[in-house]
């Protein structure tokens, strides 16, 4: 599902050279949930930014659901991810001016093949499945921290992507909360067969999923 | 897209709403000027209906003392004097409302199956050919006018359209100062006598065959350009017949710059403080929209990220605005269309929908000005960026 082949990432200014990533090579498999570890700094957002072509590598290949990304332009990556991915935030990335089935539909607007009635229908049953369609009309600023996870997770699998990219998904949540988010994302990996990368820092949350990779200073370490 | 911008725009109806005010008070403050300015350039645009090149105002001061013939035969001793001089083409006589001096003279009759009203220049029988006005129907004044049973006028395109229509008016009659019957023998295009901003359109030189001491002014119409040596062998021929040299010469052409100027003015005045104001909007609009858009960089960043492309970012900015800029201005039309629905000004409707269209167009281009490049700023900025950076 995922292919990265010798995948470098250099930040360069003026004066100072810094290696984000050191020759990754990652496959990862369909129907996979692959968490990822390491110190802060080691370049973990980063190559989850690289998978989801929202940063670019410095070198190497990518392969997504078949398709070779490297040479997309910046539509092209555009409409990829949005038909191909689904991406939770540790800061969960809600527009506080949109009501919670608002914030879900957004993936789907920028899809031109969905109608208003489509979209709705498709926010409604991906809240549903979050366990809370009782709040579609609620605001961020009125949901608790785990609410509002759970809407960012109803966001990213409402276009029904092939997989979903969670940075740190329980970062800033309590242990029950973080707890109740990783069994939503186990039960899409297991039923649905999602194919999930997660970014963490939490080893029992890593442990819960199918294998872990631990990055250093930019490599990968195991 | 459209409904997710009208609920966007719903949802955050406090932080627009200073937005919106901005834009209908702009509206509002230029739509006011642009009708006054409107208004004042339509009639600078339409012909003032007589020549000022080269024409001469001579304000004749004969002695009160004089009688009524000796001030006849002064008169016509001026003319014949004047008309002696090859530099002068021709000389009339009016009373005292001469162009731009701001004397007017208006008589009404409401026993014409209508009320007809007209400012009224009493004018001798060459007075329509110095001043060369344009008669479009019928004729000039003529010698046998002196002797015809009604009193001959000409009256201007602008009475005619408002009181006769498609009427047949040449040869008519009609009631006017003290039941005299007034005849009209032509019709002439206008007669802007207040000046080129002059809206008044109801004028008739009346022909009065005397030249009888209601007659204060000799218009002196030359052949061409002349020196100031000119004007003084005019100026003792004058001071000659009437024995006194207080009387004054004014030349029409710097007497209407001189009338346009304090209308100019003005509108230079309201053009340059309404610049001032389009700018100030302008600054304050791209200075909103700048800050708008670097507090929603984490969300320009989650949209990149989701799907939308560069495009999809500048044009939401853009249309945002647009639609506050909308909003604004319907609130705005909306007050300004009282005005012409109301008839609260006796202006013509055309001006306002000048202005209206005016002040639409303006905003909306500034609007857009000032929008398009903080959009093209939130399209480039780089989603992994914004998103780590909340």
């Amino acid at each position: 599902m995922i292919s990265l082949q010798n995948i470098n990432k250099v930040y360069r200014t003026k004066t100072i050279e810094t290696l984000a990533l050191n020759e990754i090579n990652l496959e990862v498999s369909e129907g996979e949930f692959l968490s990822i570890m390491g110190p802060s700094g080691c370049g973990k957002s980063t190559l989850l930014n690289i998978i989801g072509l929202i940063d670019e590598p410095s070198s190497g290949n990518i392969t997504i659901a078949n398709q070779t990304v490297n040479g997309y332009n910046s539509k092209d990556m555009a409409h990829f991810r949005n038909e191909k991915l689904g991406f939770i935030f540790q800061s969960f990335h809600l527009i506080n001016d949109l009501s919670v089935i608002d914030n879900v539909e957004l993936p789907l607007l920028y899809r031109k093949s969905v109608s208003a009635s489509e979209r709705r229908r498709l926010a409604e049953e991906a809240l549903l499945k979050v366990g809370l369609k009782n709040r579609m009309s609620h605001f961020p600023a009125q949901l608790s921290g785990g609410q509002k996870q759970r809407v960012a997770i109803a966001r990213a699998i409402v276009g029904k992507p092939n997989i979903i990219l969670a940075d740190e998904p329980t970062g800033n949540l309590d242990s029950a909360m973080g707890n109740e988010i990783m069994n939503i994302l186990l039960q899409l990996n297991q039923e649905e067969k999602t194919t999930i990368v997660m970014v963490t820092h939490d080893e029992s949350m890593a442990r819960k999923t199918n294998r872990l990779v631990r990055l250093f200073d930019g490599a990968q370490v195991s | 897209m459209i409904k997710h911008i009208l609920t966007l725009i719903w949802n955050k109806k406090r932080s627009n709403f200073l937005l919106f005010l901005e834009i209908f008070l702009a509206f509002i403050v230029l739509f006011s000027v642009l009708t006054l300015v409107t208004y004042n350039l339509r009639n600078y645009s339409t012909p003032i209906g007589f020549d000022t090149e080269d024409v001469w105002v001579a304000y004749l001061e004969i002695d009160e003392s004089v009688d009524s013939l000796t001030n006849i035969d002064m008169k016509r001793r001026i003319k014949q004097e004047l008309n002696a001089f090859p530099e002068i083409n021709g000389v009339g006589y009016s009373n005292s409302c001469v162009p731009f001096n701001d004397s007017n003279n208006a008589f009404g009759h409401r026993e014409n199956g209508f009320r007809l009203f007209s400012f009224v220049i009493e004018a001798d029988v060459d007075y329509p050919e110095v001043m060369d006005v344009n008669v479009v129907e019928g004729r000039t004044f003529n010698e046998s006018d002196a002797y015809a049973k009604h009193t001959a006028v000409l009256i201007t395109q602008g009475l005619r359209d408002q009181y006769f229509g498609d009427r047949e008016v040449v040869d008519s009659i009609y009631l006017m100062d003290n039941d005299e019957p007034w005849k009209i023998v032509g019709v002439i295009d206008a007669y802007k006598y207040h000046g080129d901003f002059s809206d008044e359109n109801r004028v008739m030189l009346k022909y009065e065959p005397q030249l009888e001491s209601r007659f204060f002014s000799a218009l002196i119409e030359l052949n061409g350009a002349v020196g100031p040596e000119f004007e003084e062998k005019v100026n003792k021929a004058i001071a000659g017949v009437i024995n006194r040299s207080d009387f004054v010469i004014k030349h029409l052409k710097t007497e209407r710059e001189l009338t346009s100027r304090e209308y100019w003015v003005p509108i230079i005045a309201l053009f340059s403080i309404c610049g001032f104001l389009i700018l100030n909007i302008a600054l304050g609009l791209f200075g909103v929209l700048w800050y708008n858009i670097n507090k929603r960089r984490p969300e320009v960043g989650l949209r990149r990220a989701i799907g939308a492309t560069k495009y999809s970012i500048s044009s939401q900015f853009i249309l945002e605005i647009l639609f506050v800029t909308f909003i604004g201005l319907l609130v705005g039309l909306f007050f300004a269309a009282q005005l012409p629905i109301l008839k609260l000004v006796d202006i013509e409707n055309i001006n306002y929908y000048y202005a209206m269209g005016g002040a639409m167009g303006i905003i909306i281009t500034v609007v857009l000005i000032c929008s398009f490049y903080p959009s093209q700023q939130a399209a480039r900025i780089h989603p992994a960026l914004a998103l780590h950076e909340d």
